[in-house]
């Protein structure tokens, strides 16, 4: 009994602790400090690497600086990490809604994707794969027939693998995502300075990418119109982490 | 006294008279036929030792249509004569030509040459056909500025001598561009033996203009020495004079941009003709025909409703008389559109007329959906200002930055399925196991089936035995090679043991063997093994027992 009340004890030791300080970013941005608290956190990104959390909590010091496509990318990041990330669901849910941005829906592939990161998707076809695969030709190496278990094995991967099939095609177009980086921009009708403007997008608008060319790319919007932006206008959901900084000039 | 002044005055006269320098030339024929090769042999007799003549092609200036060259010079270090040689072809007109005066540079003193003549006449017997020339071929007509003017300059073989190599072509030609395009070639087969060189001229201004050829060919035939008449060399000299005018302007279309010669609009064809709206295809159009191609200026497309056309670079190399013209187009609008007709003017000089080259369009269905017309007034000026329904506020979620990930993991520097060590890793495994599972496969067919193992064992025993049977030393080793041959191969054929064959079971697996043939191999190989001093058996029939080898061999 004694040895049981110590066991309880220790279980809720962490539970009763205190819960650590905030930081100085989680600090400034309760504090309405905006900026700073995107400083700290991009500083805290670079220096520890990028998490969904952090991610999120960018976009949502982004977003109260007025920066919608920032803080878009950082959310959309963020699923992409974390598809079940809170901050950044309840962050791209208030741009839609409230931010006047606009989003294309997601396909079913895409929401069958979004259980899973990219990553994952990947990993678990590879094991179904090998599982089955080995299934098959361990037999064959032993020279013996496959035993009730092998089968089952084998049944269990294979349909694991075709399940991960529309997984991994949903990971792949939500990826083939960029978000609008410049103000008021016109989709052209044609990749080229003087193209007919189609459609107007605003900053923070999510479009479909397609192919490349002349300095454009061709991009679907969420209404369904089919036109070419400048590549320096957008950016791409997947990214290497913090959103790209479009007004540094390229090194030379 | 007056005497001896006589006598002084006699003796300086001749002493001057040594002085001078006698200088004698003779040209051989001495009166040629027009584009006769010619030899001109200078002799120089000087009262000074000369040493040897230096630049004594240089000065010398033959006339206009005459070819000159220098052959050869005889000067010896001690002597104060010597001989130039100049090997020369006969101007094309009858006439007498004079070779200007000159001087010879020799390494103690110059000496004056006198003017030469040369007479050509009709009157002389001569057979072009025999002998190697050189012809210009250039078209006899007006040209004009910025025309391409192709020509030649045929080396042509005669009768007597061949046509080996050319070498040193100048050319002077002021108002033209000259470019050789092809050296050496060979002549084509109606032309007979030789060689050509061929040049592309262009116009540059308006003029008569002169274009002056020099060159040399080297020759080779069967009665030709390095010092004989026609000489190893022979130079060949041209000189045209071209007229050239500016294309007319009377007539000339508004869009002609410099297209002289005779062209034709090949094809028109477009990478894909089934393109969405706003998808980029590329027209290319294809102009042959001879005349400045290289110089034409592409013709200039307007977009239009329909299409938006951009500049385009042609990667392909271009083939000679063929030119591209290559334009992207961006379909605007849905339907089946034809793409934009390509037109320009071009000028025929032969006709000295102007022509139009049209590409017809070609039909591209275009797919997609058309763009809303832009609509400038959207909305209904009256209407206030906030009448769309605002959306609902949800609010942002309180960021909790240090909350772990679902998955545990951060993210990575890459995606997996951009990772080539992934992809490779997972391949080269499953490229393992398939072979391991190959080879599985047949070594367990193998085993399955046995005779497959004995029978190549059985063919391999049998073709050493017929390679060491016949190099034996020993009746008795042979038999021995051979009798465990047949024992092998019969045991295969049977599925027996092969120790335990015996001459029975060698003539059933091999029907109509002779019983005494191999009575005798048998005993010749294992007699011994049961009487040490047996009889050796026959001297046997050794072609007969590598027959019976060979036909166990063929049924294995």
């Amino acid at each position: 009994m004694r040895f049981l009340a110590a066991l309880l004890l220790c279980w809720l030791a962490p539970l009763g602790a205190a819960e650590p300080a905030p930081s100085a970013a989680e600090a400034a941005y309760a504090k309405g400090d905006y900026a700073t608290a995107v400083e700290r956190w991009s500083e805290e990104a670079r220096a520890d690497g990028v998490t969904a959390a952090r991610l999120a909590a960018l976009g949502n010091a982004e977003w109260r600086l007025g920066r919608k496509g920032r803080a878009m990318v950082c959310w959309e990041r963020a699923l992409l990490l974390d598809p079940r990330d809170p901050v950044a669901l309840a962050g791209v849910r208030h741009a839609l809604n409230a931010g006047g941005t606009e989003r294309p829906a997601l396909t079913w592939s895409e929401n069958y994707a979004m259980v899973l990161t990219a990553d994952l998707w990947l990993i678990v076809a590879t094991l179904a794969f090998w599982v089955a695969f080995l299934c098959v030709i361990v037999p064959r190496l032993r020279r013996r027939s496959a035993s009730e278990a092998n089968h089952r094995a084998r049944l269990v991967a294979l349909t694991v693998l075709a399940l991960t099939v529309p997984g991994l095609w949903g990971s792949r177009s939500l990826t083939d995502r960029a978000v609008v980086r410049k103000p008021e921009i016109s989709l052209r009708l044609t990749p080229t300075q003087l193209g007919e403007p189609l459609d107007g997008v605003a900053e923070g608008d999510v479009v479909r990418t397609g192919r490349p060319f002349n300095g454009h790319i061709r991009v679907t919007t969420a209404a369904g119109k089919t036109g070419w932006l400048r590549a320096g206008e957008i950016e791409p959901v997947r990214g290497a982490g913090l959103p790209a900084d479009l007004d540094q000039k390229a090194a030379p | 006294m007056r005497r001896l002044a006589s006598l002084c005055f006699a003796l300086l006269l001749g002493l001057t008279a040594a002085a001078e320098d006698r200088v004698s030339w003779e040209i051989t024929p001495r009166i040629t036929a027009p584009g006769q090769p010619f030899r001109l042999q200078i002799i120089v007799e000087s009262d000074v030792i000369l040493g040897g003549a230096q630049q004594a092609g240089k000065e010398i200036r033959p006339p206009r249509g005459m070819a000159l060259r220098l052959s050869g010079q005889i000067v010896r270090s001690d002597s104060n004569e010597a001989t130039i040689n100049y090997s020369g072809v006969a101007p094309e007109q009858a006439g007498e030509y004079v070779i200007p005066a000159f001087n010879l540079r020799f390494a103690r003193k110059l000496i004056a040459v006198p003017e030469i003549k040369l007479l050509v006449s009709d009157s002389v017997a001569f057979r072009r056909d025999a002998q190697a020339r050189a012809e210009l071929v250039i078209p006899d007509r007006t040209f004009y500025v910025g025309e391409l003017i192709r020509g030649a300059i045929r080396m042509r073989g005669g009768e007597e001598e061949a046509v080996v190599a050319s070498f040193g072509l100048e050319s002077v030609a002021e108002g033209f561009t000259f470019t050789v395009t092809a050296d050496r070639q060979p002549l084509p087969d109606e032309l007979g033996q030789g060689m050509q060189t061929t040049f592309e001229l262009t116009p540059i201004r308006e003029g008569v203009s002169e274009l002056a050829l020099n060159g040399t060919m080297l020759i080779q035939g069967p009665g030709l020495n390095a010092f004989g008449n026609g000489g190893r060399d022979r130079p060949f000299a041209f000189r045209r004079k071209l007229a050239v005018e500016h294309v007319p302007e009377r007539g000339r279309p508004a869009d002609w941009s410099g297209a002289i010669g005779s062209f034709a609009a090949e094809a028109v064809q477009v990478s894909k003709d089934q393109p969405e709206v706003g998808e980029p295809i590329r027209l290319r159009a294809i102009l042959t025909g001879s005349g400045n191609l290289d110089r034409l200026i592409t013709p200039e497309l307007p977009s239009g409703e329909q299409w938006d056309v951009l500049p385009a670079v042609e990667r392909r190399r271009h083939a000679e008389e063929q030119r591209f013209f290559v334009y992207t187009l961006v379909p605007r609008l849905p339907g089946k559109l034809l793409t934009p007709p390509i037109r320009f003017s071009t000028f025929d000089p032969l006709t000295k007329q102007f022509s139009r080259i049209e590409f017809k369009p070609i039909e591209v269905t275009v797919t997609g959906t058309a763009p809303a017309k832009v609509d400038l007034i959207a909305a209904d000026p009256a209407a206030p200002a906030d009448a769309k329904q605002p959306k609902p506020v949800t609010g942002l979620a309180a960021p909790a930055p240090r909350r772990p990930s679902a998955f545990g993991f951060g993210a990575p520097a890459a995606p997996l399925a951009a990772s080539p060590a992934f992809w490779s890793g997972n391949g080269l495994l499953v490229t393992l196991l398939l072979v391991l599972t190959a080879a599985t496969l047949y070594l367990g067919y193998l085993a399955a089936h046995p005779e497959i193992r004995i029978r190549r064992r059985a063919r391999a025993v049998i073709r050493a035995a017929l390679v060491a049977a016949p190099r034996q030393a020993s009746g008795r080793d042979f038999a021995v090679t051979v009798v465990r041959a047949l024992q092998v191969g019969a045991a295969a054929v049977l599925g027996a043991e092969e120790e335990a064959m015996t001459q029975s079971d060698i003539e059933r697996a091999l029907p109509g063997a002779s019983r005494a043939l191999l009575d005798d191999l048998f005993i010749r190989a294992t007699g011994e093994r049961f009487a040490a001093h047996a009889a050796a058996g026959g001297s046997g029939d050794d072609a007969a027992a590598l027959a019976l080898l060979r036909r166990l061999l063929s049924l294995l």
